[in-house]
């Protein structure tokens, strides 16, 4: 087979995973971000490993993937993920009436949800409210959202993928309709280079029209911010969510010595242009206290904000929060005359392994491979390895 | 919200490329909250579009924004601009590391030096006894040490040394894989590790997450003399 070149533009983590995909089945793969690998909205993650109970409700299909990709994500790359559990609390009548459309849902979706006493979820968690009515626990877990995705760089620079970490993309070449090369800026170097690629994957979510632009095409995508918050205390082993239908401030992920706090949802026209709204703050704390009382009277320790990219225009979003976080390849040879270039959009950090495996199936599909996709058997090398002399 | 202009003052250039490092003068209104990584945001997206740092998860957990403030090695996401001294902030790329340019290092010399098979998962201290899932075995958490390298650049020892990191991951190996003593005691007992610690404490100092390596460093050498003890 000849050996095809596929340039992926977004250092996240997924371009980290498709970069991975890639290599394992046989692809030359190049890795372009503009800054850090992860600085854009990965590294930013709330650090929910979803078993997809939250969303069960309303896509089991979505929640089903989240649950095979968590069993997966525990199998090939342990050391990223504090796979603790999580328990979903009800506060209030409304919540204890969907309650059993929870269960069901999950259970629909192959997610092992089962009912705690709630003595016995106070025994699992003491700093949990007392005002605490039925509890659900469900397969939940906290990522690292900087080591799991170099976990998956690490792989993939092991079978050869080349990482640029500071090379913005400063254009595309487009030749007889078909994208040919891409032209960056290595801030490293301080050259201008070009690469050629025999397909293109743009892979920079909240930023891929800025990236599709370069080749005359816009693509529907809108960036939507959201606040976390966390604390200087570790109150719980176990992710804590309130049972409801999703909503604001209603997940705490403990990690390391933290407590974390999240979301809250905004829209906006440029990822780059977010800051915390103040009151966004105070919000989180009231939230958290509902569930661990606990949560404000810790230390501060950081708030911080990530623009999720959400698929569709602004205009026909209204809070977003009813949009799939699905996720979606497109293939603009096919939508917009540009053969060569696909953009992947949308998506979440629990399923990027499957993301990649989509987006790779694609790319074979284009361009007349059949190599079926690994990466989900062998254990990622450690994230370290990505870093160790001589690993390039 | 009050706001307040401060000016930064940023070593660029410098790393691989051979282009001469020089400081750059950028200011910028911050409001009471912004840490100095808001604000490097800021000048990027408004003054200098090719400014290099290293950033990933803004609540000093990744441990990539490691760099030297007004002299001193901080995480930029978790050093307030509020908290620093009056004048100008003055913002070099952390000592220790390769640089690449402008503020951004490669860790590759410290994770290099971390033994090879040491794990990032240990058993949480967080309600021990508590009853848990039928499934779950422990709880469990990634280590203290987010791999940032500020003790490294802050350790007044020189070359030669292991360093605070990699020993303080060294005693946690011992602690977790106490069939391993004899292999980790001979790393931590070589001519580069515990006993070229001068006891200045700056690692446990400047540590953001509390790994407090002095301490570990200290355990380690303990454990040395029992087995020299025991000879």
């Amino acid at each position: 087979m000849k050996k095809y070149h596929v340039v992926v533009i977004g250092g996240g983590g997924t371009g980290a995973a498709i970069a991975y995909d890639l290599v394992k089945r046989g692809f030359n793969a190049t890795v372009l971000d503009r800054g850090e690998l992860t600085s854009g909205t990965t590294g930013r993650h709330h650090g929910q490993l979803h078993c997809g109970a939250r969303y069960a409700v309303g896509d089991r299909e979505i929640a089903r993937e989240c649950m095979e990709e968590t069993n997966t994500l525990r199998k090939i790359a342990s050391e990223s993920l504090e796979s603790n559990y999580g328990l979903f609390v009800a506060l209030n009548d409304e919540d204890e009436a969907f309650a059993p459309t929870f269960i069901n849902a999950c259970l629909e979706s192959g997610i092992p949800a089962e009912k705690v006493p709630r003595k016995q979820a106070l025994l699992m968690e003491p700093k949990l409210s007392e005002k605490i009515g039925t509890v659900v626990q469900v397969p939940d877990g906290t990522i690292d959202a900087w080591r799991l995705p170099l976990q998956f760089f690490a792989g993939a620079q092991q079978g050869g993928a080349v990482i640029r970490p500071f090379c913005p993309v400063t254009g595309i070449d487009i030749e007889g309709g078909r994208a040919v090369a891409v032209r960056i800026r290595d801030l490293i170097q301080r050259q201008d280079e070009r690469i050629e690629a025999d397909l293109i994957v743009n892979a920079t979510g909240a930023w891929a029209p800025q990236i599709t632009k370069f080749a005359g095409i816009d693509i529907p995508i809108t960036p939507a911010p959201g606040t976390m918050l966390a604390v200087r205390k570790r109150l719980c082993n176990m992710v804590i969510s309130h049972l409801h239908p999703s909503g604001d401030g209603d997940i705490i992920v403990p990690q390391r010595g933290l407590s974390i706090i999240g979301t809250t949802q905004y829209k906006t026209d440029d990822p780059d242009d977010i800051k915390v709204p103040r009151e966004d703050v105070d919000f989180l704390y009231r939230c958290a206290d509902e569930m661990v009382p606990e949560f404000s009277k810790q230390p501060f320790h950081a708030a911080w904000i990530a623009a999720r990219p959400l698929a569709g225009k602004s205009e026909s979003i209204e809070d977003g929060r009813g949009l799939s976080r699905d996720f979606v390849c497109v293939n603009h040879g096919e939508h917009d005359d540009v053969q060569g270039l696909m953009s992947v959009i949308g998506g979440k950090a629990t399923v990027l392994r499957a993301m990649a495996e989509k987006t790779v199936d694609a790319v074979c599909h284009e361009l007349g491979v059949q190599e079926p996709c690994t990466t989900t058997e062998t254990p990622l090398p450690s994230h370290r390895q990505y870093y160790r002399k001589g690993a390039k | 919200m009050s706001t307040q202009e401060r000016n930064f003052r940023i070593l660029r250039g410098g790393g691989p490329s051979g282009s001469p490092a020089e400081f750059q003068s950028y200011s910028l209104e911050l409001n009471e909250h912004a840490t100095v990584l808001d604000a490097l945001e800021w000048i990027r997206v408004e003054q200098a579009p090719d400014l290099m740092y290293r950033h990933s998860c803004h609540h000093g957990s990744c441990g990539t924004c490691g760099m030297t403030v007004n002299g001193k090695p901080k995480l930029a996401c978790l050093t307030k601009v509020e908290d620093l001294a009056a004048g100008d902030i003055k913002l070099e790329p952390l000592v220790g590391m390769e640089p690449l340019g402008d503020l951004a290092v490669s860790p590759v010399p410290l994770m290099s030096a971390y033994p090879a098979n040491s794990g990032y998962i240990r058993e949480s201290e967080v309600n021990k006894d508590a009853a848990r899932p039928e499934v779950v075995d422990r709880f469990e958490r990634f280590e203290n040490c987010i791999e940032c390298g500020l003790c490294m650049a802050a350790c007044p020892v020189g070359d030669e040394f292991q360093g605070p990191a990699v020993l303080a991951a060294l005693n946690r190996e011992l602690a977790k894989t106490p069939e391993r003593r004899a292999e980790i005691l001979h790393a931590a007992g070589r001519p580069d590790g515990v006993y070229r610690c001068e006891r200045a404490l700056e690692c446990s100092r400047v540590c953001p997450t509390a790994v407090y390596p002095a301490k570990h460093i200290m355990e380690l050498r303990k454990e040395l003399e029992k087995e020299s003890g025991a000879e």
